[in-house]
């Protein structure tokens, strides 16, 4: 089952064999993942978005053209429904008058990493999840984001200067 | 604390992402040996990249969980049917959009590429415009000489009526002083006759009187005379 292709689980899973989207599942929940983390910008938005595409791709699989394409198809789900978690964040926020963010404890190192990474512009902060937390490839990435390999590695050299920014004020500030 | 060069930055963070050439590379540790400011700032980005590295594991790690969880959160969940009649129409739609396009595209190539209807009004304007064009300058010309000619003439006849006007009026005008002129004279000479005559009739009387007086005062004297010669002696008288 594992070895099966994405065209085969496709049409399995439009057959109704549940157990072949869990394959699927398996096969690209990390890409997804990553991908809404690299969006949403943290660990807990990331989780519910993800579990939101794979749910939303097994609803709308029989409109799948081109079962070959499933990854690209269940990653650009898991983009605009991030999108969307961020557009209903920014709303809460404006109402509340809070980023949730903002260190509400005395935090680790971790934590800082996280909350500058969430501090990020959206369109440095996912290729930079991606290239890093998921070990990818610059290649592999920019196949993703459809975007050129120097593309991508000016994004992350970006990425990497605006992430020392935020932690060199994040460090400074009291 | 030393800042990073700012033209430096970039190729640190090229650096830590690897895709410096071994000519840069080289180039790079050149400045960094005599630059503490660069060399702290790739301390940094290495540090924050085996951080990301070291954060990306951890999130690596519960993702079987988070994966397993999502399966389970599939529940029931299962594929919606797609009406068969939505691909039916799906594909009646793209034909219509094709062949309204097709449709759209020939009428624009048409509207572009045919030669355009003949404006009838356009066509006389630009006719009559092209005529007067042409036209114009010869009727101008034509008209210009025919007044010329006509000013000649007029011109010619003018000077003629002026000129046989002016000797009638000159003749008349003459034949009026001159018959002015002779009556006056007449009547100037007729006046000066007068007056000679008138001269010459007091004179005649003057004359008249004179000699009536002469007349008068020689026959006094006379007889004065007579008288003296009768009272004288006769010898005086010898």
């Amino acid at each position: 089952m594992e070895q099966r292709s994405d065209i085969d689980l496709v049409e399995a899973v439009c057959q109704g064999q549940r157990s072949a989207y869990a394959v699927l599942v398996r096969r690209y929940y990390s890409q997804v993942f990553l991908v809404c983390l690299g969006v949403v910008g943290n660990v807990h938005d990331a989780e519910d978005v993800a579990q939101d595409t794979m749910v939303k791709g097994l609803e709308r699989i029989r409109q799948l053209r081109d079962p070959d394409q499933f990854g690209h198809w269940i990653v650009k789900i898991a983009r605009n429904l991030s999108i969307n978690c961020l557009r209903r964040r920014a709303a809460a926020e404006r109402l509340v008058g809070q980023r949730r963010d903002e260190p509400l404890a005395e935090s680790t190192a971790a934590d800082d990493l996280h909350r500058a990474v969430a501090r990020l512009p959206r369109d440095l902060r996912l290729p930079l999840v991606m290239y890093y937390f998921d070990g990818r490839s610059v290649k592999s990435v920019a196949q993703t984001l459809d975007i050129s390999t120097s593309g991508v590695y000016l994004k992350l050299r970006m990425a990497l200067r605006e992430l020392h920014d935020i932690l060199t004020a994040q460090g400074e500030t009291p | 604390m030393n800042q990073a060069c700012t033209n430096m930055q970039n190729a640190i963070a090229d650096h830590v992402l690897g895709v410096l050439s071994e000519e840069q590379t080289q180039a790079l540790r050149s400045h960094l040996a005599g630059c503490a400011g660069c060399a702290e700032y790739l301390r940094q980005l290495e540090d924050h990249s085996k951080a990301l590295i070291a954060c990306g594991a951890r999130v690596e790690a519960d993702m079987a969980a988070r994966c397993e969880k999502a399966i389970e959160a599939l529940g029931d969940v299962a594929p919606v049917r797609v009406p068969r009649i939505v691909p039916l129409l799906g594909r009646l739609v793209r034909t219509a959009v094709a062949a309204v396009l097709i449709l759209g595209a020939g009428i624009v190539i048409g509207r572009f590429t045919t030669p355009r209807a003949v404006d009838a009004e356009q066509l006389r304007a630009d006719v009559q415009a092209s005529v007067l064009a042409s036209l114009k300058p010869a009727v101008l010309e034509s008209v210009l000489a025919q007044v010329d000619q006509r000013l000649e003439a007029s011109h010619t006849q003018m000077v003629t009526d002026i000129t046989e006007q002016t000797h009638r009026d000159l003749r008349v005008f003459a034949n009026e002083l001159l018959s002015g002129t002779q009556t006056l004279v007449d009547r100037r000479f007729t006046e000066v006759v007068q007056l000679i005559e008138a001269g010459r009739l007091t004179d005649r009387r003057q004359v008249a009187k004179a000699l009536d007086q002469i007349k008068t005062q020689t026959g006094i004297g006379l007889l004065r005379l007579a008288a003296w010669t009768e009272e004288t002696p006769q010898a005086l008288q010898n």
